[in-house]
């Protein structure tokens, strides 16, 4: 199996007539997820990629038998449409636009609290089952289908380890991409206890960064919940304090969210933490994760 | 993007929050004429923005006309942490009986706003969290349902606040989190919140970020957010959308990613030393990366440019035609390396060797920059 996309899995993409949602759409189907059609508001009758366009969600959901959506939606607009799309019964929920307010991000969060949802993002590549399907903007051909779980803060970074591992043979189950803002969806830990119960994943990669506390929060559920193996790249070791590295979430404030404070609390819980992208291959080989 | 404290002192005292009288003085004979007015001793501080300004020298308290014009002049001949000090907040100095804390930040993992209160004012939060964890109380507000007196008075009753000190306190607090939640805040902070003889409170100081992704539908008047970035190549980089934050070494490096571009300055930082750190985010085309290689270029010690990109979002393609442009154009004679992977990369290899670069087609950036340490040392 696989985390969170499955067989079932049948994808809406919201802002689907634009041009980032178009293309992206094409590349999704051809991956073969089973995209079922599309929501821009007032663009309800079109098509795009012979795929039928609604004006809202719950007409999506209705008409095409939708469980699972994705967002190429402007950042300003993305509160209304999450809200939109939580109260039409979504079950998987991926938000790719980045700058979208973390206020707005809070609201989302509080509003899911108590529902039978997953949403992740906002900021995040979103999620790829090797060989099967895909929710985002992930570039195919990097992936390759196996044993290895990834996790990722970064979209790029999940980019250049699911590589690494493809080309020394090691593939991956699910490719998780978290999201980089201060305030996400769905948190590190509770990714980490999906791929603990699921039976194709044998090994786990988390790819942090420096800012928040995701990763010492991530240490103390695997020092106490997880027996699979699991490794760590933290980066931004170099990155300056108080300096917002791109992710508006990778930011050293005082002495919270720093490199070694990470690190340390990930060793402790008996995580490998890998000093460069590269060492991620050896450490999979030697967990039979090839 | 962070407010100095007297612009943050100007909000505060519009939601009615007690603050010093005070002005702003943009030179020493300025000073000294809020000073009159106000009357002394006054307080004078350095309006940069750094934390740990006290320690560095850059608060001073005047108490006559002489002591203030030799202090505002070294304050307006100081640098701070590398920031020159354009302007002084000049402040009446408080009859201060106790000094307390009160912040509002956003706790990640929770997703929720977290009022965090202190009798232990006027220093470091964190070294108060270390030291003395029962000086600290801390309040998790649900977003949707917002803070009310209530739950401002019951955290500071655990700090053992009472009778007019506890509800001036939580007056205080609620108009903090109307500012942090109408202003879309990061963070807001009163350091110290000053409790005054007559049992009154009043705000000395001020802390205030807001979240740049709100900014553009934020009704209060914000100061211009473009002015307060200091350092030019910065600022180039906000003008044509990318980050760029200016480092001290020789080697330019461009990424498609945060997470990349990291990434790529801690493996490059173990043989040399960047220059900068850009990163375009899901924006690239030609002219995007053609301004890019302009502005990690500019500084004329530059030995060489990494390039680090990815198409998923970006078409990488149409970035290697901006790159090989500004090669030809600017006739670029350092080594350019680049690694380009995803959606249409065999397109993107060949656009880049024809204009010289040196493209490495493995998937780690370790074998990229090894490759550009070879280069360099050749």
């Amino acid at each position: 199996m696989s985390i969170y996309i499955d067989d079932h899995t049948r994808v809406i993409v919201q802002g689907i007539t634009g041009k980032i949602g178009s293309v992206q759409t094409k590349w999704m189907l051809e991956y073969g997820t089973a995209v079922v059609g599309g929501v821009t508001p007032g663009k309800g009758g079109n098509t795009v990629e012979g795929l039928p366009v609604f004006d809202s969600v719950a007409e999506a959901v209705k008409e095409t038998g939708a469980n699972a959506s994705v967002f190429f939606v402007p950042a300003p607009f993305v509160l209304d449409a999450f809200y939109e799309t939580v109260d039409a019964g979504v079950e998987l929920i991926v938000i790719v636009p980045e700058h979208v307010p973390v206020h707005d991000v809070m609201k989302m969060r509080a509003y899911m609290e108590g529902k039978d949802l997953v949403a992740l993002g906002p900021t995040t590549p979103g999620i790829l089952v090797p060989g099967k399907g895909k929710m985002g903007i992930m570039p195919a051909s990097l992936f390759a289908p196996g044993r290895a779980g990834i996790i990722s803060r970064s979209g790029t970074l999940s980019y250049e380890f699911a590589g690494i591992l493809s080309e020394k043979n090691v593939g991956q189950s699910t490719v998780v991409g978290m999201g980089a803002d201060p305030v996400v969806l769905t948190n590190l830990s509770d990714i980490l206890r999906e791929f603990e119960k699921d039976d194709e994943t044998k090994g786990v990669i988390i790819v942090g960064e420096v800012g928040g506390d995701q990763e010492e929060q991530a240490a103390e559920f695997i020092s106490t919940r997880m027996k699979k193996p699991v490794a760590a790249y933290i980066a931004g070791r170099f990155s300056p304090q108080g300096k917002r590295m791109g992710h508006a979430g990778a930011i050293v404030r005082g002495s919270a969210g720093t490199f070694a404070g990470k690190c340390e609390a990930l060793e402790a819980a008996g995580v490998t933490v890998l000093d460069s992208p590269v060492e991620v291959a050896d450490w999979a080989i030697l967990n039979n994760l090839q | 993007m962070r407010l100095h404290e007297y612009e943050g002192a100007d909000i505060f005292e519009s939601m009615k929050i007690p603050v010093p009288r005070r002005g702003v003085a943009e030179s020493v004979e300025d000073a000294a004429e809020i000073a009159g007015e106000i009357g002394y001793p006054v307080i004078l501080k350095a309006q940069v923005l750094v934390g740990g300004r006290g320690l560095a020298g850059g608060i001073k308290t005047a108490d006559t006309p002489e002591a203030l014009e030799n202090l505002a002049g070294e304050l307006f001949a100081k640098e701070i942490k590398g920031l020159k000090v354009r302007k002084i907040l000049v402040s009446e100095k408080a009859d201060i009986e106790q000094e307390l804390y009160i912040g509002i930040t956003i706790d990640g993992y929770s997703g929720r706003p977290v009022v965090v209160a202190s009798t232990e004012g006027g220093v470091h939060i964190e070294a108060v969290a270390e030291k003395s964890p029962d000086k600290i109380a801390s309040f998790h507000v649900d977003p949707e349902f917002g803070l009310y007196p209530y739950h401002a008075r019951n955290l500071f009753r655990k700090l053992g606040l009472t009778q007019r000190t506890l509800v001036s306190c939580a007056d205080v607090t609620v108009k903090l989190y109307k500012i942090f939640s109408g202003l879309e805040a990061l963070q807001v902070e009163i350091n110290p919140l000053a409790v005054l003889a007559n049992g009154g409170v009043m705000a000395v100081d001020s802390v205030l970020e807001i979240d740049n992704s709100a900014l553009s539908r934020i009704r209060h008047p914000l100061p211009d957010y473009w002015e307060r970035i200091e350092n030019s190549l910065e600022r180039k980089g906000k003008e044509i959308g990318v980050t760029y934050v200016d480092l001290d070494g020789d080697i330019a490096l461009i990424s498609s990613g945060a997470g990349l571009g990291m990434a790529s300055m801690d493996i490059i930082g173990k043989h040399l030393k960047p220059a900068n750190f850009l990163e375009t985010g899901g924006g690239i085309t030609a002219d995007l990366l053609y301004k890019c290689m302009d502005l990690v270029t500019t500084k004329k010690r530059i030995k060489a440019v990494f390039i680090n990109i990815y198409g998923g979002i970006n078409p990488i393609h149409e970035g290697a035609k901006g790159v090989v442009q500004f090669i030809k154009e600017n006739n670029l004679q350092i080594p350019i390396v680049a690694k380009a992977l995803g959606n249409h990369q065999e397109e993107t290899w060949e656009i880049l060797s024809s204009g010289g670069v040196h493209v490495v087609t493995d998937a780690a950036t370790e074998v990229a920059v090894a490759r550009l340490v070879e280069l360099l040392a050749a």
